[in-house]
């Protein structure tokens, strides 16, 4: 049969090195070494006790902070790409795993990130002691609590909705193990796989802003970075400084969007599970520039695959043997493995047992019940003000949202916009707004709310953007033929449309509403010391002090129950009414 | 026995070596509550050595179950799977599948997608690529190599399909379905080709089709096995030893067709003795009978049917009927079913005929339609599992109905049924449902009539 379609046919010359090569290859070896040059200043002298690191607020130190600030969120989204994989499969895989792992999630979910970087840093210091590696860690450790639980409740999902054919065709052609993940599980998650990342990501930028200036338990650390940056040259005054730094940290996130990320979900588009050629797809300049280095295939036809070839043939060469060394195996191997797994399991219950048993005991002494009453309606505060932030947010930004989405061609640039504004930590510039609250007597309690707003908003935006871009086009033409307009649209059309969307968005800015809630309703200018009543406030307060764990542990479990249940009462709920009633398709 | 009949490649007979084999297979799924739905009950199933079989089944009768069974993907509840004589464990490997909806991983090209079926065999990377090449030669991929799946065609998609399962010398071919979703031409061209890789010797020995489509069966198989439904059982097993390629006009083919049909419609629309007719007026006991079940048909596609049937008189039988309407033979099996259970339609043997009822109901109007509809609805046993509900309340929710169908019809899909009885009982005005309550209602309109 000769081909009938000749675009199809299988490149006849080699493809060979190019001078883009050349450019990757100098990319790569530029990433190398940066990594070793900012590692080593994660790994100086330092003594939590005498010491404070003095931080420049000199424009030419910009870049150094910079690939610090860089280097801390790609070694934490390393770890949770790891904790990802390994979590995320186990939990897919294993009943038992299963029922641990979810709840768990869930839980972590809840708990503000910035509480685990207080409660682990004395941990971290203690861990290497005499090191700034401790601070790093505890750093880095608040970054990872920040993206993690998003990325393997993704993976998860993908991999138990795995179509049924496909998966009984990686096991009628008996795919090991290694090659199921490999060549089924890892590409069919692919995709949502690199969109949670994505979004992690950007999240992160808050955390690591947040954590590299921290006051805690009476000590003021700073670490090297475009957060800290920002911090020393806002308490000076210096007011280009801090404009520099604003700059410097939408370049840094900017190129993060445009070299790595773009160009993985372009790439990521041919793992979609769907057979038929989708209308819309990403682009990436950055990928079409990779996209003709040879480089890669090379890597791939000399590295990879036989990396691959020799483990499968090891593999199939152990499972011959066993079968032919002896005709019935006893099954003592998975046996053993239960009963390790269940040791490690009962040193692991009893280990939190204990953990947990002096938790209560120093809450028991340190807490009294007015404490608890306090926190809890300290938490009711800052509950109303997350709920005025989403309900603001919603009004402002939904009938924006929409009209953006109806525009493709607004909209192609504006959503990537808004996902760049969700991504900037906007903390770095609280101080400045607290200035203008300073001069013109606003209430912090009111103001916080501002605040709050300003990092969290964009989440209902561009989500409010994506469900009005799939509004399908003959319904919008329906609506046209019979004469729809205003309200009537709005009710009949639009709101139910984008209200599945909305919801994702929603409970997305609410979950980062709680977590800004500790930065945001306390603030300094200059001498000037602004608190607004909220559990946020007092979460942040009790972290300075030195005796204050058990407070802080308590307010923490509190804020992490009130999310738990707005989540379960609210959000779960809104949102498997939205799957009933309004899924389009 | 006719001289003209030329032999198959290995001659088959009744002692021609076993090559896989169910021993007395049940399996049962544990569906919503936790309840036991049997789909397989006692198949004795063996595959010989050179033979192509066939097992026809409508849809829902477990006909996949069985080639999941028998391949090792899923376990049976009770019996035994035999490979060569001895019980399969795992993934039988001298069996490969090919899926209804081709399962090809989209992320890898036609010739990696091929490859996958290699996985397990430990071969140098050259003896793969050489494999791989015949594969691709053999069903015509010729030029495909770095295409994606969804750059390609159905038909083309099937042929990876087919490679993948051939590149590692299988001794049985499975194919599930391996047709129906693909356009009638394509879908007989592979039929053609299929047959040819399985005549043409190689190492494949025999294939093992499950499959719908009775014309399909008859033209390939040298034996066929019907399945039927509720729980899966075993029906009629007929031997074809028509000469290949076959020839749908022979009068051997016909009979085959003909006796497979008879079959079918014998089991599915029985003729059985007229039961007494209820006394009017007065509701039917539920305990008095067996319950039966009604086929889960739209309420379009029966008015359609009663159409057809009063506009063109001479379609009287029910292969005429099965054309015109274009649905498959075990489509329009349930859809004159249904008819008859509402005693629109007469089915005396293999014949279709409108009953007085019938052609009363098309010449009503839309108000007498609707009565005369409730009136049979209201005759069916299973429908007073609900009206009885509606009589003393409000509204029933649909889990009470489910578990109420599950119990009185224990093989069927409770769901799906109640779907099917909200549909025809809307039609009848004689109930509603709220989908946000997930309730069965009575209808507002009813009331709103019997109140005036």
């Amino acid at each position: 049969m000769k081909s009938t379609a000749p675009q199809l046919a299988a490149p006849e010359g080699r493809r060979s090195f190019s001078f883009i090569d050349v450019l990757v290859f100098a990319g790569v070896l530029g990433v190398l070494w940066s990594i070793l040059e900012f590692g080593k200043g994660m790994v100086t002298r330092f003594d939590a006790s005498s010491q404070s690191l003095a931080i420049s607020t000199d424009l030419s130190q910009i870049p150094y902070y910079a690939g610090r600030t860089l280097l801390r969120m790609w070694i934490a989204f390393g770890c949770s790409l790891l904790f990802t994989f390994s979590v995320g499969y186990a939990a897919a895989k294993s009943r038992i795993a299963r029922a641990f792992i979810l709840p768990f999630l869930d839980i972590m979910q809840s708990v503000p990130v910035l509480s685990f970087l207080t409660i682990t840093i004395t941990f971290f210091i203690g861990l290497f002691p005499g090191s700034l590696l401790g601070v790093e860690c505890a750093s880095i450790f608040a970054i990872f609590t920040g993206q993690v639980w998003n990325m393997v409740f993704g993976f998860y999902h993908s991999m138990v909705t795995i179509p049924q054919d496909l998966q009984e065709a990686a096991t009628n052609f008996r795919l090991g193990p290694l090659t199921r993940f490999r060549k089924l599980e890892v590409p069919a998650s692919m995709h949502s796989l690199i969109w949670n990342s994505m979004m992690s990501f950007g999240g992160g930028w808050f955390f690591v802003s947040a954590s590299e200036a921290v006051s805690v338990l009476g000590k003021d650390i700073k670490l090297p970075g475009l957060g800290s940056y920002m911090a020393t040259a806002v308490g000076k005054g210096d007011n280009w400084g801090a404009f520099w730094g604003v700059v410097a940290m939408l370049t840094v996130i900017i190129a993060s969007d445009q070299l790595i990320w773009r160009p993985l979900l372009v790439w990521a588009d041919r793992f979609k599970i769907e057979l038929t050629e989708s209308a819309y797809t990403p682009r990436s300049w950055f990928y079409n520039v990779l996209n003709r280095a040879y480089v890669f295939e090379w890597f791939g036809e000399h590295v990879l695959i036989p990396v691959a070839e020799f483990y499968q043939d090891l593999r199939l060469r152990l499972a011959s043997r066993t079968t032919t060394e002896r005709s019935r195996p006893a099954k003592i191997g998975p046996r053993i493995w239960q009963v390790v797994g269940m040791i490690l399991l009962l040193a692991l219950l009893v280990e939190v047992g204990f953990g947990a048993m002096s938790g209560f005991d120093a809450i028991y002494r340190h807490v009294s019940v007015n404490d608890i009453i306090e926190i809890v309606g300290l938490g009711f505060v800052t509950l109303g003000r997350v709920f005025a932030v989403t309900l603001l947010a919603t009004l402002i930004w939904t009938p924006i949202g929409v009209w953006i989405g109806s525009k493709q061609r607004v909209a192609t640039f504006a959503q990537p916009l808004a996902q760049i504004f969700a991504s900037f930590p906007v903390n770095m510039v609280y101080p400045l707004f607290v200035g203008l609250f300073v001069r013109y007597q606003i209430d912090m309690n009111w103001g916080c709310i501002l605040l709050i707003a300003m990092g969290t908003q964009w989440y209902i935006l561009f989500n409010v953007i994506a469900g009005s871009m799939a509004i399908p086009n003959d319904l919008k033409e329906a609506a046209k033929t019979y004469g729809l307009r205003g309200w009537p649209i709005w009710k009949r059309l639009i709101l139910p449309a984008i209200f599945p969307f909305w919801i994702t968005g929603a409970c997305t800015a609410a979950g980062g509403a709680w977590n800004a809630t500790i930065v945001a309703e306390v603030a300094n200018w200059g001498d000037r010391h602004l608190e607004a009543t909220g559990l946020g406030a007092f979460i942040a307060d009790v972290s300075q002090k030195a005796d204050g764990t058990p407070l802080l542990i308590c307010a923490t479990a509190t804020m992490a129950i009130f999310v738990v249940v707005i989540n379960k009462l609210l959000w779960r709920r809104l949102y498997s009414y939205a799957e009933h009633r309004f899924h389009l398709d | 026995m006719s001289t003209e009949l030329t032999s198959p490649p290995i001659p088959i007979t009744a002692e021609a070596p076993t090559i896989a084999e169910l021993r007395n297979v049940s399996k049962s799924f544990t569906v919503g509550h936790g309840r036991e739905l049997k789909v397989l009950d006692q198949i004795d199933l063996s595959i010989r050595e050179g033979e192509l079989l066939a097992l026809l089944g409508q849809s829902g009768s477990g006909k996949s179950t069985l080639l999941r069974c028998l391949t090792g993907l899923t376990k049976p509840t009770t019996g035994r799977v035999l490979s060569y004589g001895e019980p399969l464990e795992g993934i039988n490997p001298h069996a490969s599948i090919v899926f209804q909806t081709f399962a090809l991983f989209p992320w890898l090209t036609v010739e990696q997608n091929v490859m996958v079926g290699l996985e397990a065999k430990r071969m140098s990377r050259d003896e793969k690529a050489e494999a791989v090449e015949k594969a691709i030669d053999l069903i015509g991929l010729n030029n495909y190599h770095s295409a994606y799946p969804r750059e390609i065609s159905g038909g083309m998609r099937q042929r990876v399909g087919i490679a993948r399962a051939l590149v590692s010398e299988p001794k049985i071919l499975c194919l599930d379905e391996a047709f129906s979703a693909l356009d009638v031409l394509t879908a007989e061209g592979l039929r053609e080709e299929v047959v040819g890789l399985w005549r043409g010797g190689n190492t494949l020995s025999s294939v093992f089709m499950v499959t719908h489509n009775i014309e399909e069966a008859v033209e390939m198989a040298t034996r066929i096995c019907i399945l039927f439904p509720h729980p899966g059982r075993l029906g009629l097993i007929l031997e074809n030893h028509l000469p290949y390629p076959r020839n749908s006009n022979h009068p051997e083919f016909q009979r085959l067709m003909k006796v497979i049909h008879d079959t079918i419609t014998q089991q599915a629309l029985p003729d059985l003795p007229p039961e007494p007719p209820p006394t009017p007026g007065k509701p039917i006991s539920r305990a008095r009978a067996r319950m039966e079940s009604i086929p889960t048909v739209g309420v379009n596609q029966i008015l359609g049917l009663i159409s057809i049937l009063h506009d063109s008189p001479d379609l009287d039988n029910i292969y005429d009927v099965s054309d015109e309407i274009g649905k498959d033979f075990g489509e329009t099996i349930a859809i004159v079913k249904a008819g008859e259970i509402l005693e629109f339609v007469n089915t005396p043997k293999d014949d279709v005929q409108l009953t007085d009822l019938g052609k009363r109901f098309f010449e009503s109007d839309r108000q007498t339609r609707k009565t005369i509809f409730a009136e049979q609805v209201q005759k069916l046993r299973l429908f007073h599992i609900i009206l009885s509900y509606l009589e003393v309340q409000e509204e029933v929710s649909a889990e009470t109905v489910m578990h109420d169908i599950a119990a009185a019809l224990p093989y069927e899909n409770p769901e799906k049924i109640l779907k099917t009885m909200v549909a025809w009982g809307r039609y009848a005005g004689l109930m509603d449902f709220n989908a946000n309550t997930d309730m069965v209602v009575i209808p507002e309109e009813e009331e709103e009539e019997e109140e005036a």
